[in-house]
């Protein structure tokens, strides 16, 4: 066993060997940077521009002409590239107590950043070098519209509706509402029973209000054929990562949790075009070719282990070496595999409404524990899991709900799990000496489990 | 003399209801041999449960120290969620029929889907109201969920609700709270010197209790009041704001007030808020409780809810003219999402309107009342000083 019992320092170096991700997910870095880079500009191309929340509904915004902001979404990059302070400090500086959702938290701050810049007149206290327009934080252009769309989390809708007031009440603002996929009724489950039936109805009704609403606040007429181009394209690339998360079954697997993690970023809001296909087709031929050439993600896979709850940005690339430094390879993940178009046999490229409705249904974490169970044990049982990884992550009870349930239904299946503490965006929660010691725990006691 | 120690006597006996509602529960099932249901905060209609029959007990957070329940809920999540799923842990909620609520609250959510796994043999049921109050779908989707509360309890207790059944509870809790908002009106006026634990047993024994039960005391109580007078002794006129869901810890309470305070009115979950907005009348009795729970809104905001036209700052600026309080305590219970986002907008308000204010964050376990105390002194004296300055300059 190749662990190592000292635990590393961050920015010390490795004594061990790192993860081997894929090459190929560089390609979807360029595509998002350039994705940004172009929405920075909008407002100087007399775009409209949308801020929203929650589920990816940009195929919709992309075919009512306007530009999106996925708040999560940019602040999962300035914490993932290190740049959230600017952001957070702005956010304390207004009021904020650090126990709020860290993304609430950093998106906020981006929004009185960008409120400063556009307006020159915002109430903080004394905020310390506030930044200029060179700070990625301050770079977003102001809304012209919000939209919230957010499922499972009750600070999702109430964090817009604070952006709103932010912005002073002057925007138009429209909001999409969700059931909890909770199983009040016996035939309740995973994809089946009344309540999805009338949960999925009761959404996309919502959503046809939706597309009314951006019709009459931009004056266009709704593409209505542009949307179904773009779920076209929109599901392929979904069958395509799916595929490729499928071949991740192989042992040693030829891919890593870490690698869907660096896909994210693309199948969640960048447009539904060929790119995104050809993004998804060349992960997928890259894992392919490793299949046929014997390339595995880690050197020595000793141990298959799932991930459960929301990443933790700041430590994407630390965690992925973590791991492979202990021989643990994080094969599959709830908000990974769960998660981004994860059933586009849903979707109808000709009426796409309704299965678009229920992926935004189906975001990972708005399920009943008992739903959860349903789905992560399944993918434990088809990845040949020895253990799970909760990331009991600090400000987000959307993402924590149910784990502690979910770790005693997996235990129960004789499974190994442990916890280890950190934060979506707020890199202050992460505690690296508990994940090493609990890590190094769970990993003995599954190797005393194998020699029974 | 004899009037006020009546008046103690009163609500001694109801603080002990509310301190143990597992136990008055308890017998007024003996008694009336009927079923107890756990409700939970905050827009849960009391009355649906009262029509059916049944007890509804507005789940109160327990004193006890979280114990069993630490392996099922995070300890990042509020006092009264955790305290909730350790109640299930520990056995005391064995009383209780069903547990019911209406809330999207995303840490009551993961509480009561915890009670769920502990319980599993105790009906657990989410008729989940759409928090967003401005989209036209929210209405009818309301109505639809009081219609399936209704089935649902219906069956649980083995009765047909009928109209005039919840007419008839809808009557008796609109009276019930138009006595509460009496005691309120008469505690702005200084007309009674009731303190903040005292008016909280109010509050918390109507939640708990039977209400008709509860109404005839309150009638005696409020007869009481009005015929003996006593103007407070605190100097400073203190608002208490926000702490949804449970009870701010009446230690708290006493020591604020022990600073030469009297707090003259306040929008808790657990006293004004409760108990602010009546049912409307109405032939239709699921469009009523329909109404209720957009009317609630409208009259005291609450951040929990999403609706573009109240502003819950614009109320406590209001609230706090109507009353003459001069400063407002924020109570924000350790981990509330949906305060900690709005906070930001409240501070910006009494900012602008030269309103001091204090933030004290509340835990379950346990409070730093010397070190609290000092910040309410601070807060107490900040406002004294400007009125002395002016007597002095007067004279």
């Amino acid at each position: 066993m190749s662990v190592i019992t000292e635990a590393t320092k961050p920015g010390q170096a490795r004594t061990a060997p790192n993860a081997n991700r894929l090459v190929s997910t560089r390609a979807g870095g360029k595509l998002v940077k350039d994705y940004w880079d172009n929405l920075f500009t909008a407002r100087d191309r007399g775009a409209t521009v949308v801020w929203y929340n929650g589920a990816a509904i940009n195929p919709i915004l992309q075919a009512a002409g306007v530009e999106w902001c996925h708040g999560e979404a940019f602040g999962a990059r300035l914490a993932a590239m290190h740049l959230e302070q600017p952001a957070q400090l702005a956010g304390e500086a207004y009021g904020y107590i650090n126990e709020l959702c860290s993304y609430a938290r950093t998106t906020l701050g981006c929004a009185l950043l960008t409120k400063q810049e556009a307006t020159a007149k915002i109430e903080m206290d004394g905020l310390p070098g506030v930044p200029d327009k060179e700070v990625l934080a301050s770079r977003l252009p102001p809304p012209d519209l919000f939209v919230n769309a957010y499922a499972g989390c009750s600070t999702g809708q109430q964090w817009d509706e604070v952006s709103y007031r932010v912005f002073d009440k002057e925007l138009p603002f429209f909001k999409v509402s969700y059931p909890l996929l909770w199983g009040n009724r016996p035939d309740a489950g995973y994809l089946r029973g009344e309540e999805w039936d009338n949960a999925s109805k009761f959404v996309a009704s919502q959503l046809h209000g939706l597309i009314e609403f951006l019709e009459h606040q931009t004056g266009n007429r709704f593409d209505w054929e542009g949307l179904r181009e773009s779920m076209h394209y929109i599901k392929r690339a979904a069958q395509l990562r799916i595929e490729a998360l499928e071949l991740c079954k192989a042992r040693p697997t030829p891919a890593v949790f870490w690698d869907w993690v660096a896909s994210i970023a693309p199948i969640n809001f960048l447009p539904g075009n060929q790119a995104l296909v050809d993004y998804f087709a060349a992960v997928k031929a890259e894992i392919e070719d490793r299949l046929r050439d014997g390339v595995s993600s880690l050197p020595n896979e000793r141990y298959r282990l799932a991930f459960d709850g929301i990443m933790n940005w700041n430590k994407v690339g630390w965690l992925a070496n973590k791991f492979a430094e202990h021989d643990a390879a994080v094969v599959c993940g709830r908000y990974t595999h769960n998660s981004f178009w994860h059933e586009p046999q849903l979707i109808d490229e000709d009426d796409p409404i309704l299965g678009m409705a229920q992926h935004y249904l189906l975001c990972p974490f708005n399920h009943s524990a008992r739903n959860l169970a349903e789905q992560v044990l399944r993918d434990c049982e088809t990845y040949g899991i020895d253990g799970i990884v909760f990331h009991a992550t600090r400000t987000c009870r959307s993402a924590t709900n149910g784990q502690l349930l979910l770790a005693k239904m997996a235990q129960a299946r004789g499974m190994q799990t442990m916890f280890f503490e950190g934060d979506v965006a707020d890199e202050s929660f992460y505690k690296d000496e508990v994940l090493q010691n609990r890590l190094e725990a769970m990993l003995e006691t599954i190797d005393v489990q194998r020699g029974r | 003399m004899e009037q006020s120690a009546t008046i103690n006597g009163i609500i001694a006996d109801l603080a002990q209801i509310a301190a143990d509602p597992g136990r008055y529960a308890s017998g007024w099932k003996a008694r009336r041999e009927g079923r107890v249901v756990g409700i939970l905060p905050m827009n849960f209609p009391p009355e649906i449960v009262h029509a059916a029959g049944a007890l509804p007990v507005l789940m109160q957070e327990d004193d006890a120290a979280i114990t069993y329940g630490r392996s099922l809920l995070h300890e990042f999540y509020c006092g009264y969620t955790r305290s909730l799923v350790d109640q299930a842990a520990t056995g005391k909620l064995a009383g209780y029929d069903g547990l019911f609520l209406v809330d999207h609250c995303v840490a009551l959510l993961g509480a009561v889907d915890a009670v769920r796994f502990e319980l599993p043999e105790m009906p657990v049921y989410l008729a989940q109201f759409m928090a967003s109050m401005d989209e036209p779908t929210t209405r009818p989707q309301v109505g639809e969920q009081i219609a399936a509360l209704r089935q649902r309890l219906g069956e649980l207790c083995g009765v047909s609700i009928s109209d005039a059944a919840i007419q008839h509870s809808i009557a008796a809790y609109n009276r019930n709270r138009g006595l509460l908002r009496k005691v309120y009106d008469l505690r702005r006026r200084g007309r009674i010197a009731l303190g903040s634990r005292q008016m909280q047993v109010l509050i918390k024994s109507s939640m708990v209790m039977d209400v008709e039960e509860h109404t005839a005391i309150l009638t005696k109580l409020v007869a009481l009041f009005e015929a003996y007078p006593q103007v407070p002794e605190g100097q400073v006129r203190l608002h208490l704001s926000g702490h949804f869901c449970h009870a701010p810890r009446p230690e708290l309470l006493d020591m604020i007030e022990s600073c030469g305070v009297t707090v003259v009115d306040d929008d808790v979950f657990t006293g004004y808020r409760y108990i602010a907005t009546d049912v409307p009348d109405g032939p239709d009795p699921v469009e009523a409780l329909t109404q209720w729970y957009f009317d609630r809104n409208s009259n005291v905001p609450c951040s929990t809810r999403a609706q573009k036209t109240v502003d819950w700052e614009g109320y406590l600026v209001d609230s706090l003219k109507g009353s003459g309080a001069q400063g407002v305590v924020v109570l924000i219970a350790k981990f509330c999402e949906p305060h900690m986002l709005y906070y930001p907008e409240l501070r910006k308000a009494l900012h602008r309107e030269g309103i001091p204010h204090l933030v004290v964050e509340t835990e379950h376990e346990g409070l730093a009342l010397e070190m609290l105390k000092t910040r309410v002194e601070a807060l107490v004296e900040g406002i004294r000083r400007p009125r002395i300055a002016t007597a002095q300059a007067l004279a």
